[in-house]
């Protein structure tokens, strides 16, 4: 089976600063993702998982190396450019979430279509929140929501923008096992059904166990688990 | 509707945006509401002066004024009118009399009016008129010299004309310059016919214009190249003597609150701004995440920003209008004329503070909101670095310009800039030194005393920042209450009931004692009588004065008018003594006038008196207070110096109502003497002190009520890092009343400490104020040491307290989930 690179990735170090000097977290990465492909990234908490899903979704830039998603070369990009290429490929569910406090549940889902003009944001939201479950909660502000619904809804806003890649950064990682179980069900659902490509870090190996390839974070490197 | 401004509305619904709106509409309101007022004030101040001149602009001219003039002010469509001025013998009967007279053309006075009355010696009544032909109004002291009354005739020249009124005050006579020589007034069309002007005589011509000041300056520029020696622009004097000095008090008071508004409203809106982006930090990476662009961020916030300024700034500007509308309801009676509307243009300034203070504090933030990586806010380790020294220093340079503008000038905006910076260095070393002590005094936080101490020095920073708000609003404050009351007593001194309200002069020596009899009958206290002399200062250090100033123009008023000069060996009832000797032979000269025309101890002046030339050197300077109503001068020689000249005396009196009648009879005795009763302007003086201090309270009230607005404002600014950390507390089994007594404590603390040091800056500011500002004394304010920590310590816990009261009940699971 061949398919199509999604995510290719050459020599990405990045280096960071601190309070305490300078911090290099990723030291000379190069994978390649396929697409339509699900992807987990496990490894011990500080080796960099987030800052590495980050990276790949776009959201900061790298300190040397290459990343190429989609055809877009980040490290080369203009933010403007980067941030356009997030819109059209990149979904991204957070492990604490980050929906707007200010927004109903509805209205989070409906930012990414409303970001790109688009007239049926609200009916889009509307069945993307009822294919989670959520068709009761339209309204209520995240406050009013619990934890595994907030991620329901996150995971919901992700996919609103028909994303190419899902980037999901422990999203099991706040909630309790059923909740849990319940948004993992979800996003490979959705992942299937749309056909999008996956990446995920977890420390939940039943979950990794899920996902087509395994990958290994550790001390800034990232080694492939062999099946 | 566009996605921008749903996502406002959003916002506005859970209340991130009602924050900015307010500090805006608070900013707006204050600033326009104070700038109106004074802009009133000022008119009304201009309105009074051209009263003084009975027109906005006059031409003074030795020759007639050429046909010319008056057709170009025709053409600027410029309201216009003529007064000739000479002394003229006049007869009635067997009496003559030599005196002043005016004729005056159809329209005058373009501005004030006449003040007439029907009785001798009345105080008179404003008249709408003038003289119209076959008529003449004439002094109570030329009808006594001339014996006539109301209905006689007087002959000037060739033309008989019948007496219609007692003429009290002319429009264009001031008020501190005595028209000592008896006056009479006529109509224009009647003077060719009298046949008294003939070549050589000694006449005044005046054109008088009116009209808007733009076509005013217009007409300037034309005629200024065609005056000649003996011709004169005038304006309205900037100041008259006494309401001038008052108002300009307040004035200044009224322009150090605005100026206090506008750093109010820019600490509100810097804390607004703070706030804004503080929210909208986490709706900036997630919309990033989603796909937003920079570009569509900036327009975004920039549309959000302007809508949202438009929004404030039109409730800002009908709040601001409606308060100074109330504020000038109060002062109604101010000025006998009611209060001239303001000029509209004046709205620009504050709704251009609320658009610089916004623009300054929320574009630097928000053009690096746009720029950041959305990782560094999502990723729970990443500090977001904002580079608040640099926004605040550009905020603060954006106010100190605002203030400049505001003013009109540099002096008030660099002291307080200087006084802020100041403040901002005491509070840092003042504070951490504080809070570090409240710290190690409560190791072990159990009691809700030292858990509050303990956290004043834990949240450092924000706490000292904090601690700068708080400072700097009950500094403001404590320093418009210490000017306030400086100024109304001020002025309550400077009038002292039962001041003197009549002048007598061109009282002959051998009349002295008689009058004195009369007064002491009526039980009626004069005051000294003071020689006068009539005398005219033609050099200084022995260069002319019209060589000093060719062409009259900024010529001092110690040269530009004959002079009353008088000769004393005492300094007089409130004259004090600034430099030299006062019994040394030589001049004694009032402090204001040496300054204007550069005058100091040891220069020469020659005077002309009565035709003999004299040069004196200036031995003492004085200063002299107006308000006594004493009989004052700018000149006072030496006994041995005027000892030789005719002279007559002035005096001043009070009389009470109750007495006017019987006095004025009594002195119909003396026909020669003449009266000045200032009583109305006295009691007009009065009455805009009592109305000023009226103003000057509500406006203080108004920066009062913004100042506690920005304190609830601050300390909502940071009651969510401060709850968070209560809910906590309660989570960990804490009562709330535990929660509750430690806020308290923290607020407390905070208000002592502010306050304290509030007090002891606005004891250096009021210093700082009265000395430069004011051109008052210094004094010590030891209330203010009391009342500064008082004040901090129960405003600033009542506020906290009140703004923490509702969440302090919210259960503290919901707390963390929502913040
Ligand atoms: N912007 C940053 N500034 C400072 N330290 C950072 C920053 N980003 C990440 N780190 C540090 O780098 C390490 C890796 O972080 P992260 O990628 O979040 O690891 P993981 O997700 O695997 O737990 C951590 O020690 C974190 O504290
Ligand atoms: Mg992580």
């Amino acid at each position: 089976m061949s398919r199509n690179t999604a995510i290719k990735v050459t020599n990405l170090t990045h280096t960071v600063t601190s309070n305490t000097g300078d911090l290099t977290i990723l030291k000379g990465i190069n994978m390649e993702i396929k697409e339509s492909e699900s992807v987990a990234i496990v490894g011990a908490s500080g080796s960099g998982k987030s800052t590495l899903l980050g990276l790949l979704a776009g959201l900061d830039v790298n300190t040397s190396g290459e990343i190429v998603l989609y055809g877009n070369p980040f490290s080369s990009q203009t933010e403007e450019q980067r941030a356009l290429a997030r819109g059209q490929y990149v979904g991204f569910v957070f492990q604490s979430f980050h929906l707007l406090p200010s927004l109903q549940a509805i209205e989070n889902v409906m930012l990414p279509a409303e970001l790109k003009g688009d007239k049926k944001a609200r009916q889009k939201a509307e069945a993307l929140l009822e294919k989670v479950g959520l068709s009761h909660r339209l309204t209520h502000y995240p406050n009013q929501l619990s934890g595994g619904e907030q991620q329901r809804v996150a995971i919901a806003r992700a996919f609103a923008s028909d994303p190419k890649v899902l980037f999901a950064d422990e999203p099991t990682g706040n909630l309790d096992e059923d909740n849990g179980n319940l948004i993992i069900k979800l996003l490979f659902e959705l992942n299937q059904s749309q056909g999008t490509t996956l990446v995920m870090v977890t420390h939940d190996n039943d979950l990794a166990k899920m996902c087509d390839r395994q990958l290994i974070m550790s001390s800034g490197q990232l080694t492939e688990k062999s099946l | 509707m566009s996605f921008t401004y749903r996502l406002m509305l959003r916002d506005l619904r859970s209340g991130d945006l009602l924050t900015l709106l307010l500090a805006l509409i608070i900013s707006v309101s204050t600033v326009t509401s104070i700038g109106l007022f004074i802009d009133r004030l000022q008119l009304s101040f201009e309105q009074e002066s051209a009263n003084l001149l009975a027109a906005d602009r006059l031409i003074r001219s030795d020759d007639a004024i050429p046909n010319i003039w008056q057709t170009k002010a025709d053409d600027l469509g410029l309201k216009h009118a003529q007064r000739t001025s000479f002394t003229t013998m006049m007869f009635a009967g067997d009496s003559l009399q030599l005196s002043q007279l005016s004729a005056v053309s159809e329209g005058y006075p373009l501005k004030g009016a006449y003040l007439i009355d029907d009785t001798l010696f009345g105080t008179g009544s404003a008249s709408t008129g003038m003289p119209v032909q076959g008529e003449i109004w004439v002094s109570s002291r030329l009808a006594s010299l001339l014996n006539v009354t109301i209905g006689d005739q007087i002959e000037v020249g060739d033309v008989t004309l019948t007496v219609m009124k007692y003429l009290v005050r002319d429009p264009g006579s001031s008020t501190s310059a005595f028209a000592i020589s008896p006056r009479a007034v006529m109509n224009m069309v009647d003077l060719a016919a009298t046949n008294v002007i003939i070549p050589g005589s000694r006449v005044r011509y005046s054109l008088l214009l009116a009209g808007e000041k733009s076509i005013l300056d217009q007409y300037e520029a034309w005629v200024m190249p065609q005056l000649n020696e003996g011709q004169r622009w005038q304006t309205p004097t900037q100041r008259g003597e006494r309401i001038g000095d008052t108002i300009g008090r307040a004035e200044s008071f009224l322009l150090l609150a605005g100026t206090l508004a506008v750093v109010m409203s820019g600490v509100a809106m810097a804390l607004a701004s703070a706030r804004f982006v503080k929210r909208h930090l986490m709706q900036v990476a997630i919309l990033k995440t989603l796909g937003a662009t920079p570009q569509l961020l900036g327009k975004m916030f920039l549309q959000q920003l302007l809508t949202l300024f438009v929004a404030g700034a039109v409730i800002g500007l009908v709040i601001g209008w409606g308060i100074q509308e109330i504020i000038a309801s109060l002062l109604s009676g101010l000025m006998s004329t009611t209060l001239p509307e303001p000029s509209v243009s004046r709205l620009w300034l504050g709704a251009t503070t609320g658009l610089i203070s916004m623009l300054v504090f929320c574009l630097p933030l928000i053009s690096h909101l746009t720029k950041i990586s959305p990782l560094s806010v999502l990723q729970p380790n990443a500090k977001v670095e904002l580079n608040t020294f640099v926004i605040y220093l550009i905020g603060f340079i954006g106010l100190y310009g605002l203030m400049c503008v505001y003013t009109n000038g540099f002096l008030l905006p660099s002291i307080m800039t200087a006084a802020i910076f100041g403040i901002a260095l005491l509070v840092a070393g003042m504070g951490w030194l504080a809070f570090k002590l409240g710290r190690s005094l409560t190791s072990g936080a159990t009691s809700g005393w030292q858990i509050g101490l303990a956290s004043l020095y834990r949240r450092l920073v924000p706490n000292l920042f904090q601690l700068l708000v708080f400072t700097l609003i009950i500094m403001l404050t404590l320093i418009l209450i210490g000017v306030k009351s400086s100024l109304i007593a001020d002025w309550q001194q400077q009038l002292p009931e039962n001041a003197p309200n009549h002048y007598l002069f061109n009282v002959q020596a051998n009349q002295i004692e008689q009058i004195n009899n009369e007064t002491h009958k009526l039980n009626v206290q004069t005051s000294d009588w003071f020689p006068m002399v009539r005398g005219r200062v033609t050099a200084a250090n022995g260069v002319t004065v019209q060589s000093l100033y060719p062409d009259d123009k900024g010529e001092p008023e110690l040269y530009e008018r004959e002079l009353n000069l008088t000769w004393s060996d005492t300094l007089g009832k409130g004259n004090e003594l600034v430099s030299g000797d006062f019994s040394a032979q030589g001049l004694s000269i009032e402090q204001r006038v040496a300054k204007e025309a550069k005058l100091t101890l040891g220069d020469q002046l020659t005077l002309n008196i009565g035709g003999n030339i004299m040069t004196l050197p200036i031995t003492s300077v004085r200063t002299v207070d107006w308000g006594s109503m004493q009989p004052n001068f700018y000149l006072i020689l030496p006994k041995s110096a005027l000892e030789n000249y005719p002279a007559n005396f002035v005096s001043s009196l009070f009389i009470d109502d109750a007495s006017a009648q019987p006095f004025y009879k009594a002195m119909s005795q003396f026909p020669t003497v003449s009266i000045l009763n200032v009583g109305d302007i006295l009691k007009q003086i009065q009455s805009i002190i009592g109305q000023l201090s009226q103003a000057i309270q509500l406006v203080l009230f108004c920066i009062l009520s913004a100042g506690a607005l920005v304190l609830l404002a601050s300390v909502r600014s940071t009651l969510e890092e401060r709850l968070e950390e209560g809910a906590l507390l309660r989570v960990l089994g804490a009562k709330s009343s535990l929660v509750r007594q430690a806020l308290f404590v923290e607020f407390g603390a905070l208000g002592f400490f502010s306050g304290l040091i509030a007090a002891i800056g606005a004891e250096m500011c009021l210093y700082g104020l009265q000395v430069f500002v004011f051109n008052a004394d210094a004094s010590f304010h030891p209330l203010l040491w009391l009342f500064g920590p008082l004040i901090g310590v129960c405003v600033i816990s009542t506020i906290g307290i009140f703004a923490s009261r509702t969440v302090l009940k919210v259960p503290p699971m919901l707390l963390l989930r929502g913040l």
